[in-house]
């Protein structure tokens, strides 16, 4: 099989090109010197998408691509081995887009035989991709086209067999909302960047894959050893058995205890209601029981139900935090069932929890101040903590009636259209809405979302326990935090790995590295590992600019809200930043990036980092950014301890 | 009256075990709850996300009794 041929180990060994305009499907050795210098994964798709994609083409057409990476430890017998990548130029940023999942298509895919799978064009017809092993078709996908990711999961399921693992889009996928995910295994989800409206637009319904072959790891035995000792001393770890019973969800409550947790879209960060949304009302109303991905041994995933008076009763994976914050206090929802269900109805519609917890939260505030009005919504009010009015506007904004399709770009889109000062409150940065912390208290995180490089995310960098360990009024020194989680958190999108088991058990960045070089024989450090996670980083900047034509700065941002209104309630009550402090944040961000003034990278840096082809780019343009006066830091970033955050 | 508090993470570093690499050995004079024991051995209780003692969620309030054991989980780092 094609994974027996590759000498480096960790690689299934090919990777298929598949034009969706003509059918056609070329199988081709994957390229493992792009798979050691960009780490596969997404630093594999961002040095395609850059290659590759004209600057000039439109997200939802036929010459950006849709790349699904499994990168180079994924399905590698390492316990949280079990992430999948798609990348693509994202509709919501106008940049860079990746996104990942778990579950198990990532390690199928891999045990299938492919690494990466690299789509073009635009199918006349809807299809599906069909992989079993060496078989590799492009299937009608007719009878699938219109249904919802969780039903059509099911049916592909019993079309094809129980042991294929499917990967689908819902509606809101195929009808361009450019929020969509990607959804798999019945609750796991691609969902930033708009991945779903990538696949969406190129009439790409599904992915099923069966995979029945292996990986070759560089040394088994002591990969063997180490895992094993890994899990040997995690089981005995303080935080397992919370988390295995409680997920992320345990963390609501503390958000709020801890004034963060955005409500009523960010109009403050104290939920009065907040035991009803718990993590503790999810295990006490909801819960059946848990789940885990590919491989491990945290289940964290929580297969649950929401029964509601009036309502069907529906089962689901979730909630989880951001879920739980962004569905749940930012929407005024009360009770764990509610937001369960809003949970259900997005996978259902094949909508980001995320950008649609915060899209429909926007456009109740636009309610709230009377921007918008029932005339507009075919007769329907947008109350905070209506499921009713939640489900109605959703279905405007799938299907585009009406000012549903103000809605369908996401917030900054709709902000541009409904106009009259509704761009102060719509939450996003870049395009993508932000994740479930508000950062006008805690500047780290506010830091995270304005300079996220695939628009406003936590994954990237998340600093809530750093602000407050070196205090929430202070700004200073907190760039430098921010640039070292920025290194760190992606290189696990890179090696298609979770990331949880790093924050949350306590395994050092070294034992990871340890463990890739145990399956590739790469034999790199850490300090390796972070340098060309920040090469990643550059080029992503270098695409965004080259793509959207003005000097960086002005895309970081955030909305006016997060330095004009300072927090109304709570613990937090009167606190907030300054617009002084932002621009304080930016300019010591920048300066330790070795970035100019304007954001935008230097040639010194971008040459540090082998990226000089990156820095013509951009020169030709008249956004290289200018010399540093003092030259650029040895190294960028700074390992913040207590490590753990 | 001796408790045992057991920690990850940041909690782990800030709670400085003595009984293995997770677990302190607390002595208290008569009752107290953990948000009191916690300000005792100076660990800010705002990093406490969870509490758990025997299978069961506790919060601050909670008074242990002699020989129990208290797991502290803090925040996740990032939903």
């Amino acid at each position: 099989m094609a994974n027996s041929s590759t000498s480096s180990r960790g690689l299934a060994g090919t990777t298929l090109r598949i034009n969706l305009s003509t059918g056609e499907i070329k199988r081709y050795p994957t390229d493992e010197k792009l798979m050691r210098e960009w780490f596969g994964g997404r630093g594999a798709i961002a040095k395609i998408l850059y290659d590759e994609v004209p600057r000039d083409a439109d997200p939802l057409g036929p010459e950006n691509l849709f790349i699904m990476s499994a990168g180079v430890m994924s399905g590698c017998f390492i316990p949280a081995g079990a992430k999948i990548g798609f990348g693509s130029i994202s509709p919501l940023t106008n940049g860079h887009g990746d996104s990942n999942m778990g579950g198990h298509l990532g390690p199928t895919l891999k045990f299938a035989g492919y690494d990466m799978v690299i789509m073009s064009g635009i199918s006349p017809k809807p299809v599906y991709l069909f992989i079993d092993d060496d078989t590799v078709e492009l299937r009608d996908a007719s009878q699938y086209w219109g249904m919802g990711s969780l039903a059509c999961e099911p049916a592909m399921k019993k079309d094809l067999g129980e042991d294929f693992e499917i990967a689908t889009i819902g509606p809101a996928g195929e009808n361009g909302i450019r929020f969509s995910c990607i959804t798999h295994d019945f609750g796991r989800q691609a969902g930033r960047t708009g991945q779903g409206a990538v696949m969406g637009s190129k009439k790409l319904k599904a992915i099923a894959i069966r995979g029945t072959c292996g990986i070759n790891v560089h040394n088994l035995d002591k990969l063997t050893e180490q895992v094993t000792a890994i899990i040997k001393r995690t089981q005995t770890h303080p935080n397992m058995a919370p988390w295995q019973k409680y997920g992320t969800a345990f963390f609501i409550e503390w958000s709020n205890d801890n004034a963060v947790i955005p409500t009523r879209n960010f109009q403050t960060t104290y939920f009065e209601d907040i035991k009803g949304i718990s993590g503790d009302a999810l295990v006490e109303r909801c819960l059946i029981t848990h789940k885990a991905c590919f491989g491990c041994w945290m289940n964290c995933g929580k297969y649950t139900k929401a029964v509601l008076p009036g309502k069907e009763t529906v089962y689901l994976e979730g909630p989880e935090y951001e879920t739980g914050a962004l569905c749940g206090s930012n929407l005024g929802m009360t009770d764990i069932n509610q937001v369960a269900y809003l949970n259900w109805l997005m996978d259902n519609v094949g909508m980001d929890t995320m950008s649609g917890g915060g899209v429909v939260a926007f456009a109740m505030e636009c309610f709230q101040r009377g921007l918008i009005t029932t005339d507009d919504l075919e007769g329907h009010t947008l109350n905070w903590g209506s499921v009713e009015d939640t489900e109605h506007f959703v279905d405007m904004v799938v299907h585009r009636r009406g000012i549903g399709e103000y809605f369908a770009g996401g917030t900054k889109r709709a902000a541009e259209k409904i106009g009259r000062g509704s761009e102060k409150f719509a939450m996003q940065v870049k395009g993508q809405e932000m994740s479930g912390y508000d950062g006008r208290y805690a500047p780290g995180m506010l830091l995270s979302y304005m300079t996220c490089d695939i628009g406003a995310h936590h994954n990237r960098s998340w600093t809530i326990t750093v602000d407050m360990a070196e205090g929430r009024d202070k700004v200073e020194g907190r760039a430098k935090v921010v640039v070292y989680l920025q290194h760190i958190r992606p290189l696990f999108d890179c090696w298609c790995i979770c990331r949880l088991f790093w924050g949350e058990l306590d395994i050092e960045p070294e034992e990871i590295v340890e463990s890739l070089n145990l399956i590739t024989g790469w034999n790199i450090d850490a300090a390796e590992a972070f340098k060309t996670s920040e090469k990643i980083w550059n080029l992503v900047r270098c695409h965004y600019l080259e793509r959207n034509k003005a000097n960086g700065r002005t895309f970081d941002y955030p909305p006016a809200r997060s330095w004009e209104d300072k927090i109304p309630t709570g613990p937090s009550a009167g606190k907030g930043l300054t617009k002084e402090q932002i621009e304080t944040m930016l300019d010591e961000y920048y300066a330790c990036r070795g970035w100019d003034n304007d954001g935008n990278p230097s040639r010194e840096v971008l040459h540090d980092l082998k990226l000089d082809f990156a820095a013509d780019n951009i020169e030709k343009i008249g956004l290289l950014g200018k010399p540093l006066p003092n030259g650029i830091p040895a190294v960028r970033g700074e390992r913040y301890k207590p490590k753990a955050f | 009256m001796i408790i045992y508090l057991r920690a990850g993470g940041q909690l782990r570093e800030k709670l400085k075990p003595d009984v293995d690499h997770y677990t302190r050995k607390v002595e208290i004079d008569g009752e107290k709850t953990i948000a009191e024991i916690l300000k005792d051995i100076s660990v800010d209780s705002a990093f406490v996300a969870l509490i758990h003692v025997d299978g069961k969620l506790k919060d601050l309030s909670f008074k242990p009794s002699d020989g129990q054991t208290i797991t502290l989980q803090p925040p996740v780092s990032g939903g």
